[in-house]
């Protein structure tokens, strides 16, 4: 398969939208069979959520792993309470946009700024946060630059600590941002379903 | 009051922590191990449960070689053999054999005779379980060196058990939140601190890889089997590529289930609609092709396979014919005799054509010597002690009437025996039982002799209908 950039696997893919409680909700069905659904918000347009689903070889329908945004844990969780799951006093990892700069949040860390060390991985593309009392480590790359297959800068990487939380931003490149209002004029022009309750197909 | 609270209080036991460790029952062949055979397929007298049987043995043995190699598809093998001996036993010696890794469905004919089920549909479920398929999955696992397990039972004895799990790499510790069946498998595994553990996130699995290096120094006692390993670095959770081994039978049900929340009340699978066959066929095909999976052909046993009827036949027939068809392993004790579903007699109640197919493997009965063999293996299997002059007596009842008569006293006398604080079952136990409990030939006599008192025995001219 020919290397084909996110932008035309973005138009080929199925879309769905969706105004919805002050967000608009947009389906996206890529011809792997991989699903994407993306939420913005309605005045400021910024990302809140954006989700991947994929089946498994053997086709078994996966859950919803979070690229963005916060996830929602509710009741759900006490149903699977049979096997193991992180304990809540644990740090919590998200992502949350803004504007101009990819921007990751790491809640409940209580040790002082001086512990963290943040840097990028050129060889593997990705950032890496250490600390000095070995008590947290993360890896992770940043899927949009992978996906528009963008270079990595060391200068646009930072952090801040404050309130027990590690915040680690990402200036977003010329590219990125320019991309982004396209993407976000194209799905504008989406006609999303009326809002309140779609009718729900019954079996 | 008070005093009769105290009372009550005391006498609520704690129960006993019940040890998960798994707990086998002894079952007609959970003597057999194996099917007894050397290197060179040349069976042994007595071996891995087997006592004589030689030929049969033997060419059990060629059949086994065959499903190893795994490049046969679609033959069927017909164990024939007067009841008691040993046919069930070759078969589950095949299964034993072949190991964990090659898919063995044993079902018995009638069992497929349902009435949510076609008996067509049903036979392809059992064929499709019988195939196996090897492919890589990519699965999040935890791997870490623990630091501490915490377990609080509540103090009541009932209820849920919380639990804590810290695990830590070179770089970070992590808290993990323990669920029941977590805690349950944990302390199956006797995990402790200082081992280093993988859990796969989505089945729950505990690997135990070994000790941590940094506690080589500890004063504890370890056995000489312990490893030490260097404490995992990096991220707690990992994702990482292992092999498996699903049967056809589980794709089709992942594939077939009714999506969404529809699923939650379709709890069993029913029909399997031939398209998804069709497609999940072509897909492993493409995925064999690409080198992703491996189709390891298993082993689909029948037993009393003359309870099948016409029709199974003949979709046997054409299931054989499959190159995605395990091989087929049948078992019957009968003789020249009817045709389920027809009136045509045919040795073992299998129509011409199918026979045609098979390989026949024949059974004969056991001679004194081998029962007097089998006798003591099942007396070590049951843990009963025989002294030399009951075995002898056993015997002598096992070739009059039936092997499985005298086995069925075995762990009877036993008891009798246990009852009279005596500790090797002498004659006098085995006569006990054997006068307790009829055998058929005597049970026949009987009924003979005193069926004018049983009841409806106005009806007793009207024929059994067996076949």
């Amino acid at each position: 398969m020919a290397v084909q950039s996110w932008s035309d696997v973005l138009k080929s893919s199925k879309k769905t939208a969706l105004i919805h409680d002050g967000k608009r909700k947009i389906h996206y069905l890529f011809t792997d069979g991989k699903e994407m659904a993306e939420e913005y918000d309605l005045k400021t347009d910024e990302l809140i959520v954006r989700k991947w689903r994929h089946k498994s070889t053997l086709g078994v329908q996966g859950s919803w792993l979070l690229e963005v945004g916060e996830s929602l844990a509710g009741p759900v969780a006490s149903l699977e309470s049979d096997m193991i799951k992180e304990n809540s006093s644990n740090p919590v990892f998200m992502r949350k946009d803004t504007k101009t700069s990819f921007q990751w949040r790491i809640r409940n860390l209580s040790y002082p700024k001086d512990v963290f060390s943040v840097s990028l991985d050129h060889s593997e593309r990705c950032i890496i946060i250490k600390t000095s009392n070995k008590k947290y480590y993360k890896k992770f790359n940043i899927p949009d630059l992978d996906r528009s297959q963008l270079p990595l800068d060391d200068s646009a990487l930072s952090f801040t600590h404050a309130n027990n939380t590690l915040i680690v931003s990402y200036k977003k490149p010329e590219e990125i941002l320019t991309f982004e209002q396209e993407l976000l004029k194209e799905l504008k022009k989406l006609k999303g379903s009326a809002e309140g309750d779609v009718d729900c197909k019954t079996q | 009051m008070i005093s009769l609270l105290l009372i009550q209080m005391a006498t609520t036991k704690v129960p006993e922590v019940r040890d998960i460790t798994r707990i086998e029952r002894i079952g007609a062949h959970s003597h057999i191990r194996g099917l007894g055979l050397d290197d060179a397929l040349e069976p042994r007298q007595v071996s891995q449960g087997m006592v004589g049987q030689l030929a049969s043995r033997r060419a059990a043995g060629v059949i086994l070689e065959m499903i190893k190699d795994g490049h046969i598809a679609g033959r069927a093998v017909l164990i024939a053999g007067q009841p008691g001996t040993g046919k069930t036993a070759i078969a589950m010696g095949i299964a034993q054999s072949l190991g964990p890794d090659t898919p063995f469905t044993a079902l018995a004919g009638s069992e497929i005779f349902s009435l949510e089920m076609s008996k067509t549909e049903a036979l392809s479920q059992a064929f499709r379980k019988a195939i196996g398929v090897r492919i890589k999955e990519e699965t999040e696992i935890i791997e870490g060196e623990v630091v501490e397990i915490q377990i609080d039972r509540p103090a009541t004895g009932t209820g849920a058990k919380v639990g804590k799990l810290t695990l830590k790499t070179t770089e970070m510790e992590t808290i993990y939140d323990l669920g029941n069946k977590m805690i349950d498998s944990l302390s199956k595994e006797k995990v402790q601190a200082g081992d280093v553990i993988t859990i796969d996130k989505a089945t729950g699995k505990i690997t135990k890889l070994g000790r941590s290096f940094t506690r080589a120094r500890d004063y504890d006692a370890m056995g000489a089997q312990t490893q030490f390993v260097q404490c995992p670095e990096g991220e707690l959770q990992k994702r990482k590529e292992v092999v498996h081994t699903v049967s056809l039978h589980e794709i089709d049900v992942i594939n077939s289930r009714t999506q969404g929340f529809l699923a939650l009340f379709s709890g069993d699978t029913g029909e399997i609609k031939s398209e998804v066959r069709e497609q999940i066929n072509a897909k492993v095909c493409e995925w064999r092709e690409e080198g992703k999976a491996e189709i390891i052909p298993g082993v689909l046993f029948i037993d009393e396979v003359h309870m099948l009827d016409m029709e199974c036949f003949s979709f046997l027939n054409r299931a054989l014919e499959s190159d995605l068809s395990p091989v087929l392993i049948m078992a019957t004790n009968r003789g020249i005799t009817r045709i389920r579903g027809t009136n045509y007699q045919s040795p073992h109640g299998i129509p011409i054509d199918l026979l045609d197919r098979l390989l026949i493997i024949a059974t004969s009965p056991y001679t004194e010597k081998e029962t007097k063999q089998i006798l003591k293996i099942r007396c070590e299997e049951e843990d009963v002690e025989l002294s030399e002059e009951a075995h002898t007596v056993l015997t002598r009842i096992g070739m009059e009437t039936s092997l499985r008569y005298a086995i069925q006293l075995i762990s009877t006398a036993g008891l009798v025996c246990r009852k009279r604080k005596g500790t090797e079952v002498q004659v006098e136990d085995i006569k006990r039982v054997y006068s307790l409990f009829l055998d058929e030939a005597r049970s026949s006599q009987y009924m003979k002799e005193y069926q004018d008192s049983f009841l409806f025995n106005e009806t007793q001219t009207a024929a059994m209908d067996t076949s």
